[in-house]
């Protein structure tokens, strides 16, 4: 060995950034080894399980336990009265058992410990419930009215957050268009469906402090949040974080069975492990939030858009989670999506006995797009113009401030709608298959474009965007990064380790990353916004430039070459010009180590981005970078059975820089998939504040047999912030796609969808009616 | 009380006896009672495939068989999923093409992938897209899955 | 865990003779087991509760199997919906069963699922009945009387009485289905909603059957599926076409005709509304594929 290595006489430097690098941690999935939370026994561990109240709005007029708490193998029955009154959530609205009254299904009211789980459906099966039902309200404008029945006492009304957003002057603006479209959209309920369904194992020690197995995404900021829940304080609760089953932002708040688990572990001072099933999962996960948007706006004959005024009626359900605080972002694509200077939006969430809504991937950039790219490809028709140029004529360059103070920085929305366009021939495309439209034939061909706007470097929404990072290496050049960042399948771990290996010259394998236990790990405010990549990536490249500044100093010392002439490559310290070795680096190491004045390299970075939290009049550059995608979606309807095949979907996406090009592509595949479900296939539907398809029979995800041809174009636009240049990009993808399909279909059929999924039936009875309508007037 | 029944089977290459309640399924038995948690369960009614394994070489969801009808068969789980080389050629190809993310429907994923490579001589690149269709995934845009099939079972697309 | 069964359980046989079997369920108070794919889930949400003795018939070779004899196929209740996808005898015979094969479930779902568990599950919605009762299928059913096996047949079309309902006796078990190979020119097909190819419950299933010979149709058959509480034939609509000219508006008209004498619900997988508009769009398609296909 060493003699081969006197005969290195110049190493290379090779590169992972940009590679097609497989996940880590993937090779322990594939062969079944990784222990999941959903797979996990602790000893001593007891099973937990909720009686939901199943009716929307109800006076409880006696709940009785007693024979719940005599069966055999129980060990606690919970109910509102055994605790006391803990309020948790964003609007302190929430408890984790609810007494006196419910206010929408999932209410959680009694709740059993015992050895298993059969035991607890057997417990819950003999708890005693009289509900005195209350007259209920599931629709946002009738829960508005006055005399609407309340769902929280002692507020004047229903009304619970509200959003507004001006610049300029949206009347004279209107007063210069010379077209103006008003149209309404509601876009509708769905659901996270993580594979793993929701789960939570509590742990007491003797001294009352907690360990909770958690599928959070929010570690930190999660502590502060459940405590309240509990009446303890945050300092004594310990995250862990086993692999889970998907998140997709539904893991960013406490939900009620959480603490409900804490609570059952206290009562029994034993560990409880309370797991959903899919059924439960369906009707106690949170939503996506349900918007009822009304969209004016307009525009000069040449494509100029002067203004748009917008109304958001947003159904908040029973409590509060992050749902009704989605037009943060709704506001942002209103506001940023082409260039608009007269802007004016308000948004309102009523409480509805409905369940209610958190985060999801998009986070209201799915709805608010849904609308606006409709509304502009309307826009476009009415002009007489195709989508794609309306859109160019409107497109921002690099440098631009939106009216709520985004900067713009290397904004490549021009390139994206131009790649997009001419990859698909979309122009001739499109005026091809409207001509076509009324041709004979069952099956109709259309092609649609929609584009949007994300942050892509974070969203300062907290205090803090930011992640710290702790980083060392060992005496055998073994690297350990421990960061705040957490793993939810999305593959924080390998962009980590390419960064690392690229900063320190060390292999990948060589490379542990520790994020899953908040005892260990430095904060970081969760895995959300498409922020990981672009903030954890830089806490990582700095943290690894701290090690590289030491480890070349080191080397620099004993070698007499001025460090800023070496560089770390291939587990060697080398010249950098030339590639000469000058010394291993675990051998640097270790001399450092055990020298007379010993060091061990371990460093630590927080990172913060370089980005502001708006205003109360909601202006701040928010995001340390933005970035845009558009998307073209190819279709062909069947005009009979009203079935969408959707037969292609072209992207075009600035994604600063890429660096593992694998996951980059599986992020953008998986959400291009997820938004499609969301634009003809899925929807929770909730009738009377009921779910009635709690489960994959009829809450219908795109299975594999759907899945178009994906043809994926990156744009590097190389963000001047980002980690190599990198932009966060994980949840675009899925915010583009639907009204892509919804303008294809128009396309192909003369029909526009305001109300998605474009299911079989929706649309079939929408060309029915179109062709009575029509047969009528003839 | 609840019926037994004594089961002899082989699992993933060793025989196993055991006495166990005539209702269980497979999944449950396999998960709660042998701690062998590689399979999933994710909606306990067949719709989803992460509980695929094989019996007699055959994938079926084990949520919805009978645990007693493992008597004299042949059971195959992920963790039991090998080739003489190693792994399975199907995990190396969903873990080099990328092919997993959360990895949560994966269990389920390549025991049936491993199914279609075994039973299906002429597959096409749809048929293998249909082959499928009772493995849900919400993390994937399932792309790269059907690339990872279609590099083992040597088609192009 | 997640499967809680209900009813007792208090005894388990896997015999591996239709004898065996018979005499399993002569007292009344089994449970029959095939593929399980329906009996799991529904014991599990009580829908239909164990007797107490669960007897598992996948152990009886005699039951799986599908051969063709004397004109006639013949379909052990245990042949899997995967047996007859792959049966090349079968799908050249009667190219309909592999058609309506393919469009069922999946694949692991049809390594277990049984044709005998889908006629007996009774479901308006269960697709292999449909091109079964346009093949005017019977159903041989066999019980145990004392001394000996009882056998009897009954016409498909008798077999159901209602949704998960049906004319067997409690001692019954399913032996076998069978029917005529169609004659030559007598051609079956099947169609069922999407837009999935296959994991879907039907919201409406059609089979149509017909010879069309010299510009006239005759041995009209028509199923319709999930838009009734069993499936039925669409007689006024068979009527209609039996004898007519194949040309013109017929097949609008006979898929009208059909759509009318279904009695479809509203539900959460769809409109009564749009039942009846599929059931006129898949039985038109399916005319038009059969007679000028
Ligand atoms: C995810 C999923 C998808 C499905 N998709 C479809 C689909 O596309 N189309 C469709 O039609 N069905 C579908 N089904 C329903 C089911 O798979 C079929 O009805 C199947 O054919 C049932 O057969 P089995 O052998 O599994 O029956 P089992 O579950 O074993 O039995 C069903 C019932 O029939 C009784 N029984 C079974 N065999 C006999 C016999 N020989 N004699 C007397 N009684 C008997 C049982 O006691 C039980 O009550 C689906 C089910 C699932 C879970
Ligand atoms: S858990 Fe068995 S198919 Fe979903
Ligand atoms: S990889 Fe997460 S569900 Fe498939």
């Amino acid at each position: 060995m060493a003699d081969k290595v006197q005969l290195l006489t110049s190493i290379e430097k090779k590169t992972l950034i940009g590679k097609r690098v497989p996940k880590p941690d993937s090779r322990d999935k594939a062969i079944g080894r990784t222990r999941y939370i959903n797979d996990m026994k602790l000893p001593g561990m007891l099973h937990g399980k909720i009686l939901h109240a199943g009716v929307p709005h109800a006076r409880i007029k006696r709940i009785d336990v007693s024979k719940a708490r005599d069966l055999p193998g129980v060990h606690a029955v919970l109910t509102a009265d055994d605790i006391p009154e803990f309020i948790f959530g964003m609007a302190r609205d929430n408890r984790p058992l609810k007494g006196g009254k419910v206010r929408c299904v999932r209410d959680e009211i009694a709740a059993v410990a015992a050895e298993s789980e059969a035991i607890c459906d057997a417990a819950l099966a003999l708890i005693e419930v009289e509900f005195e039902a209350l007259p209920a309200v599931f629709d946002p404008a009738e829960a508005a009215k006055d005399d609407a029945p309340r769902i929280h006492e002692g507020k004047d009304d229903n009304f619970n957050l509200k959003y507004h957003f001006g610049s300029g002057d949206v009347k004279a603006a209107e007063a210069t268009s010379d077209v103006v479209i008003d149209e309404t959209f509601n876009v509708h309920y769905v659901t996270h469906v993580c594979m793993g369904t929701s789960c939570a194992i509590a742990d007491f020690d003797p001294d009352g402090k907690l360990t909770i197995y958690s599928q959070t995404q929010y570690p930190y900021n999660f502590k502060m949040d459940l405590a309240p829940a509990l009446g303890m304080h945050a300092g004594d609760i310990r995250v862990i974080q086993p692999p889970i089953g998907g998140a997709f932002g539904s893991k960013l708040d406490v939900y009620p069975y959480e603490p409900v688990c804490v609570l059952l572990a206290r009562a029994t001072q034993r560990p409880v492990k309370l797991m959903f099933s899919r059924e439960e999962e369906f009707i106690n996960a949170p939503t996506r939030q349900p918007v009822r948007i009304h969209l004016r706006a307009g525009a000069k004959k040449d494509g100029t858009l002067t203004f748009r005024d917008i109304k958001c009626l947003l159904n908040n359900g029973a409590y509060t989670s992050w749902g009704p605080t989605v037009p943060y972002v709704m506001m942002r694509t209103f506001s940023s999506l082409f260039r608009v200077p007269d802007v004016n939006i308000d948004c309102q969430s009523v409480y509805t006995n409905n369940p209610y809504a958190g985060s999801f991937r998009g986070y209201g950039n799915v709805q608010a797009t849904y609308a606006l790219a409709i509304h502009t490809d309307i826009m476009a028709e009415a002009l007489g113009m195709s989508f794609v140029d309306l859109a160019l004529k409107n497109a921002q360059v690099s440098g631009e401030v939106t009216p709520q103070g985004a900067v713009l920085n290397e904004c490549a929305l021009a390139e994206c709608l131009t790649l997009a366009a001419d990859k698909t021939d979309f122009r001739a495309k499109e005026k091809e298959y409207a001509a076509l439209r009324d041709a004979p034939g069952r099956f109709k061909r259309g092609i649609g474009m929609a584009a949007s706007i994300h942050n892509a470097g974070g969203a300062k929404i907290h205090k803090s965007d930011g992640c710290g990072t702790i980083l060392k290496l060992d005496d055998y050049a073994r690297c350990t990064v421990i960061t705040g960042a957490s793993e939810i399948g999305q593959g924080i771990d390998a962009v980590l380790s390419q960064i690392i290996s690229e900063e320190l010259g060390i292999p990948m394998r060589d490379i542990t990353i520790v994020n899953n236990d908040s005892a260990i790990a430095p904060w970081d405010v969760g895995v959300h916004a498409s922020r990981t990549t672009f903030i954890a990536g830089n806490g990582a490249q700095r943290a690894a430039r701290k090690a590289r500044v030491q480890i070349l100093a080191a080397a620099s010392r004993q070698s007499n070459v001025p460090p800023e002439a070496l560089d770390l490559r291939e587990g060697w310290v080398v010249q950098e010009d030339g590639g000469v070795p000058v010394i291993k680096i675990d051998r640097i190491l270790r001399q450092m180590h055990f020298s007379d004045e010993p060091e061990l390299v371990m460093v630590s970075d927080y990172y913060e981005p370089p980005s502001e939290p708006e205003g109360k009049d909601h202006v701040g550059d928010m995001s340390a970078a933005y970035s845009h995608a558009v998307h073209v979606a190819e279709v062909e309807v069947d005009t009979e059975t009203g079935e969408v095949k959707v037969l292609k979907i072209t992207s075009a996406q600035d994604v600063g820089r890429i660096i593992n090009e694998l996951g980059l592509e599986a992020q953008i595949e998986g959400g291009i998939i997820m938004g499609l479900g969301y634009a003809i296939s899925e929807e929770l539907i909730i009738e009377n504040g009921q779910v009635r398809n709690p489960n994959f029979r009829d809450y219908k995800l795109i299975t594999s047999p759907e899945v178009p041809e994906l043809d994926l174009h990156f744009i590097e636009s190389h963000s001047s912030t980002g980690p190599m240049g990198a932009k966060g990009i994980a949840e675009l993808p899925t915010i583009v796609i639907a009204p892509a399909v919804a303008n294809a279909v128009h396309n192909a059929i003369g029909i526009r969808f305001h109300n998605p999924p474009m299911t079989p039936e929706k649309v079939a009875r929408a060309i029915w009616e179109k062709n009575s309508s029509r047969a009528a007037a003839e | 009380m609840s019926a037994t029944v004594e089961i002899n089977f082989t699992l993933n290459g060793r025989k196993r006896q055991l006495t166990i309640d005539a209702g269980l399924s497979a999944l449950n038995l396999l998960r709660d009672k042998l701690d062998m948690t590689g399979t999933k369960y994710a909606c306990g009614e067949g719709e989803c495939g992460a509980c695929t394994i094989l019996v007699d070489g055959l994938s079926v969801n084990s949520c919805l068989m009978y645990a007693a009808d493992f008597d004299g068969r042949d059971i195959v789980t992920i963790e039991g999923l090998r080739s003489d080389k190693g792994f399975d050629p199907m995990q190396d190809a969903f873990v080099e093409h990328g092919a997993i993310q959360c990895g949560f429907c994966m269990p389920g994923m390549i025991m049936q992938a491993r199914h279609l490579a075994d039973t299906n001589k002429d597959l096409t690149y749809d048929g293998l897209k249909r082959g499928l269709e009772g493995n849900v995934c919400r993390c994937t845009g399932y792309k790269k899955v059907f690339d990872a099939v279609a590099d083992v079972i040597g088609i192009a697309k | 865990m997640q499967v809680k069964p209900s009813g007792t359980l208090d005894e388990y046989l896997a015999p591996v003779t239709i004898e065996e079997a018979a005499r399993a369920l002569a007292d009344g108070r089994a449970s029959v087991l095939a593929g399980g794919t329906d009996l799991m889930l529904q014991a599990a949400n009580g829908r239909t509760p164990y007797r107490g003795r669960l007897v598992n018939i996948r152990r009886i070779a005699e039951l799986r199997g599908a051969a063709i004899t004397g004109g006639r196929v013949r379909i052990g209740a245990l042949t899997t919906v995967t047996d007859i996808l792959n049966h090349a005898e079968l799908a050249k015979a009667v190219p309909v069963l592999r058609q309506t094969a393919d469009k069922f479930a999946s694949n692991q779902i049809r390594n277990m699922a049984t044709i005998g568990g889908n006629i007996c599950n009774a479901s308006p919605a269960g697709d292999m009945i449909i091109p079964l009762l346009a093949l005017e299928a019977e159903v041989e059913l066999a019980s145990w009387d004392g001394a000996k096996i009882r056998t009897r047949e009954v016409a498909l079309e008798k077999f159901f009485t209602g949704p998960g309902r049906t004319v067997m006796e409690r001692g019954e078990l399913l032996t076998a289905v069978s029917f005529a190979v169609p004659e030559a020119g007598h051609r079956v097909r099947f169609a069922k909603s999407g837009p999935r190819p296959a994991l879907e419950i039907s919201t409406v299933s059609a089979a149509f059957a017909a010879t069309c010979k010299d510009g006239v149709t005759t041995n009209v058959r028509i199923v319709l599926g999930a838009v009734a509480p069993t499936p039925i034939r669409a007689r006024s609509a068979e009527a209609l076409m039996e004898g007519a000219e194949c040309s013109g508006d017929l097949a609008a008209r006979a898929a009208k005709a059909a759509a009318g004498e279904i009695s479809p619900i509203d539900d959460v997988r769809a409109s009564a509304w749009y039942r009846t508009h599929l059931t006129e769009v898949f039985v038109r398609r399916l005319i038009e594929d059969v007679c000028h296909g």
